[in-house]
């Protein structure tokens, strides 16, 4: 019976700490990862972007709070894959030293070699352990922090991308937590034969990407189709990210989207009109006449802020500067006004999806919470039954002069040591279940066929596995209040209890 | 050690000066018009009908009565577990030395009931989970509570012990209960009764439980307990056969006491 009450308060107490530890450790991920993509603050004007970034940068970059910034361009294209598949992607434009200073790029990137394996690969199959390949990871990796790849036809550098680790589906991530390139990836022709196209993009790979170019009004018009080279993959470990982006290189963005620097020109609108030619002396059809210079833009500046910056003290400053930028630039820059809503911290614009999470984590708490109830029932009614069972002893115990309070004490602290050892069983498995929650998850998909953490679902990759100090310590207590509360109703009972009537029990 | 009079209570102060018949010692317990009735629904069942009773120093006193007439119930009210019914107009009383047990608060009566009184009875009572030893100290666990009876440990340990070497059951120290046999068991349990060093042992049929033989050397423990401790002892039975170990007996028919002079003791 006290085994039961027992288990059931440590059943309870396990299932709140791991709910508790895998949907926090899920949000904090969550504000981790959109903090180190996408920096403290981001100042954009979409689809047109904003021009004199780079001069916007050196006076963010000359602000003691301010760590670095770098100009991005975020858009939306299609991708062509090698076996000819059409996807949606999030294209980023990026300039890759800059974009390091302030995201965690070159952490993100996955082929390179490693000294070590990863916390799951246990036995060690990383591909990018293997010596044999540690040149060529090298070069893979030096080749994403360039964005270039070396054409071996032409013997030329050219301009290239990285991908997704997950978008081309030819990386196939195994239990151990790694991605097992396959070498080869197929393509239907038209006349029934199966071609095989490049699988491992690093080596040869490339893709098409096509965007719509835009004029200078900043309203798309023209579809304009590249062929990228893939110089890397990477893995940010959030799913939706890392299934549909590629980071190109900055100015190839610029050029596709027209957002690179151009000649301002006067059209001719009289298709009669002409003009001396300075040269001849003679009369030529009037040209068109260039009248100034636009500058290349961006959509976005990242900033990142200082460690220990108080993110909205930043993203005022962040402003504040802006200010003084628009000041020189009047006229050619989105104005002060409309930038103040443009200018946002990660956790303003990761709110929604964080809040959501937040409420997840409430909601899920909360019946877990309500369930975990129960179990202060569970405990009364095995506490009431085993009363029931004592009550001869509690006659006895009050012939011999216990008292009321005495009884009822006993119990209490009966039931108060069951709550403890219950609670710390409950704890210990909560935490042996949340730190080896990965293998756990895998071991059931392996037996049962089952995938409960599905990474298109949940953003991650891999489960959040650390137990918070704080949170093990209040569902330790509640888990022993549990008990306590419980044994309290059956204590009294046993306090009030006729002792002549116990005694006479049968 | 076991002597009673080691004790503050009423008996101390005469044990010396009286050394004749029990009957002439001083009344260490007055029992004057209990009665008590109980409910079973809005069935009324009258048990005791005004029962009066004195019980002196040292005296053996055996209550003989039927089985259902109420013994066990006039156990409980002197042994301070249960209480009379009041009727104002016809007052109840049970004078233990010079207090009165029936105006007792709650505390008061479980400090008599660890302290003054011993309980035996039928079915032992023993707590299954414990120990014989565990069960023997429980009582001055209970008297000193969980801290002061830290202190005391020592000294209740080597007296429970004491207790169980003159009942002849130093080698069970450890057993449990259910490992004993009922007279073995019975005398766990008057070993418990004692512990405390009471002035009174409250017996309910003692040997009811056990075949004759077993059931005299019960009663042989107890009487060996009369003559070198000079306890009190206030037994019950339905059996004039063991009535007759007795200095006195007391019929209790129809809830009510008659009482007979001794049956040729001392
Ligand atoms: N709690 C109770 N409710 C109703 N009747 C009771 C209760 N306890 C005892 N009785 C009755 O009171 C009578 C006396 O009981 P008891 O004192 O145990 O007698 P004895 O010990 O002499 O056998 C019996 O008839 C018994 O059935
Ligand atoms: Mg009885």
């Amino acid at each position: 019976m006290p085994i039961l009450a027992m288990l059931a308060v440590m059943l309870s107490v396990a299932t709140i700490l791991i709910t508790w530890s895998v949907m926090g450790g899920f949000l904090k991920t969550l504000v981790n990862s959109g903090r180190s993509l996408i920096g403290d603050v981001t100042v954009s004007w979409p689809n047109v972007g904003f021009a004199y970034y780079d001069e916007l940068i050196v006076m963010l970059e000359d602000d003691e709070m301010i760590d670095g910034a770098t100009p991005i361009i975020e858009t939306f294209g299609l991708i062509q894959l090698p076996d000819d598949r059409i996807e949606l992607v999030t294209i980023k434009g990026i300039d890759p030293v800059s974009y390091d200073r302030v995201t965690n790029y070159t952490d993100t990137i996955w082929w390179k070699p490693i000294d070590e394996p990863t916390a799951k690969d246990r036995d060690g199959s990383d591909v990018r352990l293997d010596p044999q390949f540690t040149g060529a990871m090298a070069m893979f990796e030096s080749n994403a922090v360039t964005l270039t790849r070396l054409n071996p036809e032409s013997g030329q550098t050219e301009r290239a991308g990285v991908l997704g680790v997950e978008v081309t589906g030819l990386n196939i991530r195994t239990e151990d937590g790694i991605y097992d390139p396959r070498a080869n990836g197929f393509r239907a022709l038209p006349d029934g034969r199966i071609e095989r196209v490049p699988g491992f993009m690093p080596a040869g790979g490339s893709v098409g990407l096509t965007v719509l170019s835009l004029d200078s009004t900043g309203k798309p018009v023209d579809p304009v189709t590249r062929t990228i080279p893939i110089a890397n993959e990477f893995q940010s470990g959030i799913y939706e990210i890392d299934k549909s982006t590629i980071f190109v290189p900055l100015e190839i963005m610029q050029e596709m989207l027209r957002l690179n620097e151009a000649r301002k020109v006067q059209l001719v609108e009289n298709p009669f009109a002409t003009e001396v030619d300075p040269v001849t002396g003679l009369r030529r059809p009037k040209m068109s006449e260039v009248v100034g210079i636009d500058p290349a833009r961006v959509t976005t500046v990242l900033v990142r802020s200082v460690d220990g910056a108080e993110l909205q003290e930043v993203r005022d400053r962040v402003y504040q500067i802006y200010q003084d930028f628009e000041a020189k630039h009047h006229g050619e820059v989105p104005s002060s006004f409309s930038m103040e809503n443009q200018i946002r911290t990660w956790e303003d614009l990761n709110a929604t999806m964080i809040n959501a999470v937040k409420k997840e984590t409430g909601l899920v708490l909360f019946i877990f919470g309500i369930v975990s109830f129960t179990s202060v029932f569970l405990v009364l009614a095995i506490f009431w039954s085993m009363i029931s069972e004592k009550t001869k002893d509690i006659g006895i115990l009050r012939a011999l002069g216990a008292s009321t309070t005495g009884v009822a004490w006993l119990w209490i602290r009966y039931g108060t040591a069951i709550g403890l050892i219950g609670a710390t069983m409950g704890t210990a498995a909560g935490y042996a279940v949340v730190i080896n929650i990965n293998a756990i998850h895998d071991w059931i998909g392996r037996t049962f066929n089952l995938v409960i953490w599905d990474p298109r679902t949940y953003y991650f990759i891999e489960i959040p596995s650390e137990v918070d100090p704080d949170k093990a310590i209040i569902v330790f207590i509640v888990g022993v209040l549990t008990c306590v509360l419980g044994s309290l109703i059956p204590a009294f009972r046993s306090a009030r209890m006729d002792p002549v009537k116990a005694l006479r029990f049968e | 050690m076991m002597t009673p009079q080691s004790k503050q209570t009423p008996q101390s102060k005469q044990t010396s000066q009286n050394r004749q018949t029990p009957q002439n010692r001083q009344p260490i317990l007055q029992v004057k018009g209990i009665r008590k009735t109980y409910h079973l629904g809005r069935v009324k069942v009258p048990v005791l009908h005004g029962v009066d009773m004195t019980v002196r120093h040292k005296e053996w006193i055996t209550i003989l009565g039927a089985s259902g007439s109420g013994k066990s119930t006039l156990m409980h009210i002197i042994g301070g577990l249960d209480r009379p019914d009041k009727y104002p107009e016809d007052p109840a009383s049970i004078v233990y030395g010079d207090r009165v047990i029936t105006d007792m608060g709650a505390a008061a009566l479980n400090a008599y009931r660890s302290t003054e009184v011993g309980f035996v009875f039928q079915f032992y009572h023993l707590l299954p989970e414990l120990d014989i030893l565990q069960n023997i100290c429980i009582g001055s666990m209970i008297r000193y509570g969980r801290f002061g009876y830290r202190s005391k440990r020592k000294g209740v340990e080597a007296r429970a012990k004491e207790l169980l070497d003159r009942f002849g059951l130093s080698d069970r120290i450890k057993h449990r209960p259910a490992e004993l046999s009922g007279g073995e068991r019975q005398r766990v349990a008057i070993a418990r009764a004692l512990i405390n060093e009471p002035a009174i042992l409250l017996a309910d049929e003692p040997t009811g439980n056990l075949d004759l033989k077993t059931g005299e050397s019960i009663l042989d423990v107890l009487a060996e307990l009369r003559e070198s401790g000079g306890l009190t002892m206030v037994m019950v039975t339905h059996d004039e056969r063991i009535a007759a170990r007795a200095d006195r007996v007391i019929r209790l028919i129809d809830g009510r006491v008659v009482e007979q002079t001794g049956v040729g003791s001392v």
